[in-house]
């Protein structure tokens, strides 16, 4: 009875009704428009966790509730790195973290590209001057695009992926790297 | 007032004498709540080893202190739950805890690390290490005929924190599972020190982010008890409306979760999307959707008129319809209960044996509630009577969760019909008295949230020790998942939902 209450009362676009400039729906259509472009249809992303308050972790799970649901665009969250395009990383990169880290990056395929989420993946955050900590992560590695904030909203993950769009189909990004 | 005054049940004691007094405080039903360490050479020339037992009587907070150079006497064989702080303690100030059964390194990584390195004495040069293989690390080894060892992490499928987990089974059921955590280890303690109370309150609300309201009120507990601020009755009443607010959305998320690992995708989206709106209403409500900076030394942020407080009570009213639902369907649903019910039982026995607390401990038959064991803001008056369960499974877990939705709800409608007029924050320039300590303690969505502060001589931080709920519970699931199947430790893991950033600190 639940179940049938759940999946005939609620529609996505009951629960997300949002429309206008900048909202969900129209960027996701452009940024599906890309995805389909630039990768084939199909973008796949491997999160590294280098050591975050789990905010982040929180907001990038939120991406694929039904307000945002990212996976309708073609981007979709892997276990395996060897499956992945994308490496996203969050958190302040701790020095337990760091090979772990390097490894996942290695296991990626090339061409591959790395997202940085948050203030902490950035700068290193208020932890920055800790001794168990070895970032910011562009110490290792080169981001291709940077979300700023702390923690970045939903809707600040998917303009950075148009964004990363944007710069692979344009041939901005200069060196591709290895 | 309900701060506890804790200098009341202060004991020094020698350090063989601990162990016996351990005993004998265990026999007489009290708990350790944790174990702190401190560099006090500057000030009495030794190291200092404080224990911090819990009573269910009400009884307060009990203190015993012991004063070393380099060593002391384990108390791990009496206490199962003291093994970790010891480790810690070993780890990060070179004391050697005499007898422990297992001195492997805990944070600092012999794979990264150089043994002789400890961070937390005061007179560590900050000398880092070259990044190279100082040792290894020998995990438990289960043999025999047919044994295999599953090994996942630390990084894991999904969007998780990381940490290693290495399962050994024969066919299906597990015999042995052992986490290594720490890999997110920050060293938050270490920053702390040398700052000012207010600095500290930025790092202290990003030990862990989900629970960066009630994490936030336990610092500011002993913060503001060490420096005599009295806070007005209004910043108490919304601190408490803010952490009540944080508890709901934690658990909708964690009761979503529960949904998603039993395969069950549209009750769980249902109540992602609720979660979704508490988030969204934080942002109205504070401009944030975690309630970062919220809260401040001496008061909050920001008020609450009677606009914020209505959308506050239409959103919990809608929240306590939702649950409702979802409770008659898992209560209705046999496919449900056939996962939910028996998996991951942890018994009261053990739950005891590892001082758990929160969620886990009210699961398995304890009383353990800090909003009704050590009453803090308005709680004391509030006559909170803990929600407990006897099952200590998944199942019981999950009824908990729902059910202390709704008394979180009942807190908030109470609390916004009749919330005091005032100031929200008062002016805090006293300077703490030079080395006075206190503790603070709340309750997040996972259980105790417990610091230790001490202030230097010049009003900052001496010494800060935060004990992350995470922190206790972690051990026991190493109890839960035996002879269960592999399968359900994914489920198991998110009934208890610890935080691996609030354990690794």
């Amino acid at each position: 009875m639940f179940l049938k209450k759940l999946l005939f009362k609620n529609k996505t676009q009951d629960i997300a009704p949002e429309s206008g400039e900048g909202s969900v729906l129209i960027k996701g259509d452009e940024l599906k428009l890309l995805v389909d472009k630039v990768f084939g249809r199909s973008l796949f992303v491997r999160l590294v966790d280098s050591g975050s308050c789990n905010a982040c972790e929180t907001e990038l799970a939120a991406l694929s509730n039904p307000y945002y649901d990212l996976e309708r665009f073609g981007i979709k969250f892997v276990a395996s790195p060897k499956h992945a395009d994308i490496l996203m990383v969050t958190g302040c990169l701790t020095r337990n973290m760091l090979n772990p880290l390097l490894k996942t990056y290695e296991n990626i395929p090339s061409p591959k590209f790395v997202i940085t989420v948050g203030d902490c993946a950035e700068t290193g955050g208020p932890f920055k001057d800790s001794y168990s900590v070895c970032g910011p992560v562009s110490k290792y590695l080169n981001a291709a695009v940077h979300v700023k904030g702390c923690p970045p909203e939903p809707k600040a993950v998917i303009s950075a992926f148009l964004k990363l769009m944007d710069i692979l189909k344009s041939g901005k990004q200069e060196k591709l790297p290895d | 007032m309900n701060k506890i005054m804790f200098n009341k049940h202060y004991t020094e004691i020698e350090s063989d004498y601990f162990a016996n007094s351990a005993e004998i405080l265990k026999a007489s039903g009290k708990y350790l709540l944790g174990i702190v360490a401190a560099d006090e050479r500057s000030i009495n020339s030794k190291f200092s080893i404080r224990y911090f037992f819990g009573g269910t009587d009400g009884g307060g907070i009990e203190e015993y202190c012991v004063k070393t150079d380099e060593s002391f006497r384990s108390i791990s064989k009496i206490c199962p739950s003291a093994k970790m702080y010891e480790r810690e303690i070993y780890d990060l100030f070179g004391l050697l805890p005499e007898g422990h059964p297992d001195l492997r390194p805990l944070m600092l990584y012999p794979e990264n690390w150089d043994s002789s390195v400890h961070p937390l004495r005061k007179d560590y040069n900050g000398v880092i290490h070259e990044m190279k293989k100082y040792g290894g690390y020998k995990f438990k080894e289960v043999l025999g005929e047919g044994i295999f060892n599953v090994l996942v992490g630390p990084v894991h499928a999904g969007i998780i924190e990381p940490g290693h987990f290495r399962f050994s089974l024969a066919g299906e059921p597990v015999l042995q599972l052992e986490i290594r955590h720490f890999w997110k280890h920050r060293g938050i303690e270490k920053l702390c020190e040398g700052k000012d109370f207010n600095e500290a309150l930025g790092i202290i609300s990003k030990i862990s982010g989900d629970n960066s309201v009630n994490i936030s009120i336990s610092y500011l507990e002993a913060a503001e008890s060490i420096l005599n601020i009295e806070i007005t009755e209004r910043a108490k009443y919304i601190r408490v409306i803010l952490a009540e607010l944080e508890r709901i959305w934690n658990y909708v998320r964690d009761v979503a979760w529960i949904f998603m690992d039993i395969g069950f995708a549209l009750p769980a989206q249902n109540l992602f999307a609720l979660q979704e709106e508490l988030m969204r209403l934080n942002k109205n409500l504070s401009g944030h959707r975690f309630l970062f900076n919220s809260l401040t030394l001496g008061g909050v942020n920001f008020d609450m008129d009677s606009r914020k407080l209505k959308e506050i009570e239409d959103m919990v009213n809608k929240v306590e319809n939702i649950i409702k639902d979802s409770e008659e369907f898992i209560l209705s649903s046999s496919s449900v209960l056939d996962r939910l019910e028996f998996t991951g039982k942890i018994n009261k026995k053990t739950a005891e044996e590892l001082s758990l607390c929160g969620i886990s401990a009210r699961a398995s038959e304890l009383k353990r509630d800090t909003r009704a064991e050590f009453p803090y803001l308005i709680y004391g008056r509030l006559n909170l009577k803990p929600v407990i369960l006897d099952g200590g499974d998944v199942f019981a877990r999950t009824a908990l969760r729902i059910k202390e939705i709704y008394l979180s709800k009942k807190i908030i409608s109470d609390l916004s019909s009749n919330m005091p007029e005032g100031n929200i924050a008062v002016s805090c320039e006293s300077k703490p008295e030079a080395f006075g300590y206190a503790v603070g303690n709340s309750e997040t969505s996972r259980g105790n949230a417990f610091f230790y502060i001490m202030a230097d001589d010049k009003g900052k931080i001496f010494r800060l020790k935060y004990i992350d709920p995470s922190f206790r519970i972690w051990p026991s699931i190493q109890y839960g998942v035996l002879g269960n199947i592999i399968a359900d430790f994914p489920l198991i893991n998110k009934s208890l939902n610890l935080s691996y950033a609030g354990n690794d600190m």
